[in-house]
């Protein structure tokens, strides 16, 4: 495919091909052999000839910029690796989150749930604070009841596998 | 290298769940009621007075703020709803206009009597709001400009206006300190400028009045005949004529509105301001994720949590987010970002305070002082944790370790309160004793010293304690004759509105608005420099 990138005020045309594990670069009628690996998200080891070279790809608005050796560049149109993302929170433990009271139970052994219902409500410092099943599941044992007190980190419920 | 770039906030929320929707209609509705109230009190003192105000030849006080500031730039307004639901709703927005605007492409802060509310007087929370103005102008190094159009104050409440340290004479003090701090203060008369107004082109560095509607006089004419049986009109008193060619009261002569704009628009651009502080901006970026979706991913029912990260991911820059600290004490969410290209460090609340919460926030909030990084707040606090387990780990001291660092650390601060604010979470995250730049609440806000239903139970078990003694018992009506009233007055002043009202905040505005008013916060911050951080003594 073809693609073009910005650095300065110049751009760069240039064809790439991909074949078995290297990728073929065409640059000014110079044909470029390079390795490159995706060590973890957005982040890249590239290999041409003996020279290594580690880069880092972020995604702005409209274009990507790679960081390499302390220098960027803004790359326009084309597909890069997907910027590295970060996980929002933890999905659902069913250990309490906070010391406080169990407002309500909704949930008994036996019963089959699903990922995301909510097992019970704890009552802590004017929030109440749900527990939903991280995973399908039914429901082995219900360790508290209504109006329990439970502490931070205690387990609420045993889920099985489904 | 593979520090320079941040990490990206990845989201979680669901757009197609019941629960985001109904979230999303909640607060639909909030908003709207916040554009309403806005609407209405931007009227002032409504169509007849407008009408008269206008026969006289003169503009709107909106409209003199917008011919003086530079065309299509914001003006960052200031307690809009100031005075909301107080004196029976006689004074939309406390009869006064004030915010931060650009003239010549510099920051300066205006301050524009409405006349068409109850002729421009001063009531209590028009003195407040007129203070606040300049404590704004004080900590940013800002350019004043009064566009006077006042009666001076509200005689009937005078014992709330005149006699106090934050009162009326405060106005003619700060303008004396602002002036030796060379901060230019300018005057534009459009109005009358009466009793204790008249200090206000007078204590100016440089004064602009309008012929025929300006007049400035200690004593109007009706006190001079009362006084002295003197016979003389408003213009020969006071007018621009007797001030510009023979008191030196003012500096220059205006025909009408328009011109005396463009006067006071020609001394900002003689001003020759300072250089603004250096900070590295860098290109503002829009944030990955639709900024709107906060309105679904606040919880209709304010007793149920919700993850800060979403919210954060929403307000900076690309969602790039870099978290310190991100397995420790989680309940505080701490890290580096950028706001409109300016460099920031968040602190944002995702829980109750634990000790480990608080020693992590004043970890944090050092390296942004020593580092001279503005602090955003994003309050949403229940308060510390409470009980023995606590108390005995020494939650008090390092509570106050990190309200100790807020308090010295001097870079510019900004709060928002997305959430409730309850007691002594209040102090550690910025509240308003702290003297951030600008503190705003969006309109699902809550703040109170804690909870109605916990006030009313300590009330109520103090109250039960007391009959125990006696031997004696409440029945279940005598406990709720008890509650009742106080969890009723702590759901009305704990009220958004009630706050904004009293000046509690800088305004109660739209999430959506969220970034527009930080960035614009911190660009008029860099009008002053940022001192060295110097903190009190830790309790270790």
């Amino acid at each position: 495919m073809f693609i073009n990138y910005e650095h300065g005020n110049h751009v760069y045309n240039l064809t790439i091909e991909r074949r078995d594990s290297f990728f073929f670069i065409i640059y000014d009628n110079t044909e470029y052999k390079v390795q490159a690996e995706e060590v973890k998200p957005g982040h890249l080891k590239i290999r041409l000839g003996d020279k290594v070279i580690k880069s880092v790809i972020t995604k702005g608005d409209k274009e990507k910029y790679v960081f390499v050796d302390g220098n960027v560049f803004k790359v326009k149109n084309v597909e890069l690796t997907a910027s590295k993302k970060k996980k929002g929170k933890e999905q659902g433990s069913l250990d309490s989150p906070i010391s406080g009271t169990i407002v309500k139970v909704m949930v008994k052994k036996d019963d089959p749930v699903k990922k995301g219902d909510v097992l019970l409500v704890i009552e802590a410092m004017k929030m109440e604070y749900l527990i939903r099943a991280p995973s399908d599941g039914t429901v082995k044992k219900v360790h508290f009841k209504e109006k329990d007190q439970i502490e931070i980190g205690q387990r609420t419920v045993d889920l099985s596998e489904p | 290298m593979e520090e320079i770039i941040m990490d990206v906030i990845e989201s979680t929320i669901e757009t197609e769940s019941k629960e985001y929707k109904e979230n999303v209609v909640h607060y639909g509705k909030l908003v709207h009621d916040l554009k309403e109230k806005i609407a209405l009190v931007s009227k002032g003192g409504g169509d007849d007075k407008i009408r008269l105000h206008k026969e006289r030849g003169k503009m709107l006080a909106r409209e003199r703020i917008e011919a003086l500031l530079d065309p299509d730039t914001p003006f960052m307004e200031f307690n809009h709803l100031a005075a909301f639901n107080m004196f029976e709703n006689k004074a939309p927005c406390a009869g006064i206009i004030t915010g931060i605007g650009i003239v010549h492409g510099r920051e300066v802060v205006i301050v524009a009597n409405d006349a068409t509310v109850t002729g421009g007087t001063y009531y209590p929370i028009t003195v407040k709001k007129h203070l606040r103005a300049q404590e704004i102008a004080t900590e940013n190094n800002l350019p004043c400009i009064y566009l006077v159009d006042s009666g001076g104050a509200f005689l009937p409440m005078q014992d709330e206006v005149f006699p106090d340290r934050e009162h009326f004479g405060r106005i003619f003090y700060n303008q004396a300190r602002m002036s030796s701090l060379s901060i230019p203060q300018i005057a534009v008369v459009m109005g009358s400028c009466t009793a204790g107004g008249a200090y206000v082109p007078a204590m100016s560095d440089e004064t602009v009045i309008v012929k025929g509607t300006g007049t400035i006089f200690l004593g109007g004419p009706p006190l001079v005949k009362a006084a002295t049986g003197e016979e003389v009109s408003s213009e020969d008193l006071g007018g621009a004529d007797v001030h510009c060619r023979e008191s030196g009261v003012s500096d220059h002569y205006a025909h009408n509105d328009e011109e005396a704009l463009r006067f006071a628009r020609n001394i900002v651009e003689n001003l020759n301001r300072p250089q603004k502080t250096y900070l590295d901006v860098k290109e503002p970026r829009e944030p990955a994720y639709d900024i709107k979706e906060i309105y679904g991913i606040i919880p209709k029912d304010p007793r149920r949590p919700f993850d800060v990260h979403e919210i954060i991911a929403r307000i900076v820059d690309a969602s790039e987010f870099h978290e310190f600290k991100e397995l420790y004490g989680p309940t505080l969410v701490c890290g580096f970002a950028r706001i409109m290209g300016y460099p920031v460090g968040i602190l944002a609340n995702n829980g109750v305070l634990f000790s480990e919460s608080a020693l992590k926030g004043t970890h944090f909030i050092e390296m942004a002082a020593q580092r001279k990084i503005p602090l955003v707040f994003l309050q949403n606090i229940t308060g510390f944790m409470v009980g023995r387990t606590y108390e005995a780990g020494g939650i008090a001291k390092d509570g106050a370790k990190m309200v100790t660092a807020v308090t010295c650390a001097r870079v510019p601060k900004f709060t928002v309160i997305i959430g409730g604010s309850f007691g002594a979470g209040n102090y550690g995250m910025c509240g308003r004793a702290y003297e951030p730049r600008q503190l705003w609440m969006w309109p699902n806000a809550r703040i109170s010293v804690m909870g109605g239903e916990q006030a009313a139970n300590v009330l109520l078990t103090v109250k039960k304690d007391q009959l125990w003694r006696k031997g004696k018992e409440l029945t279940k009506e005598e406990e709720k004759a008890i509650t009742a009233p106080i969890l009723k007055k702590y759901e009305v002043e704990g009220n958004p509105y009630y706050s904004t009202a009293r000046i509690w905040d800088d305004g109660v505005i739209d999430p959506v608005d969220t970034r527009l008013v930080l960035g614009l916060g911190i660009s008029a911050a860099l009008n002053a420099p940022i001192p060295e951080w110097k903190p009190g003594v830790f309790r270790m």
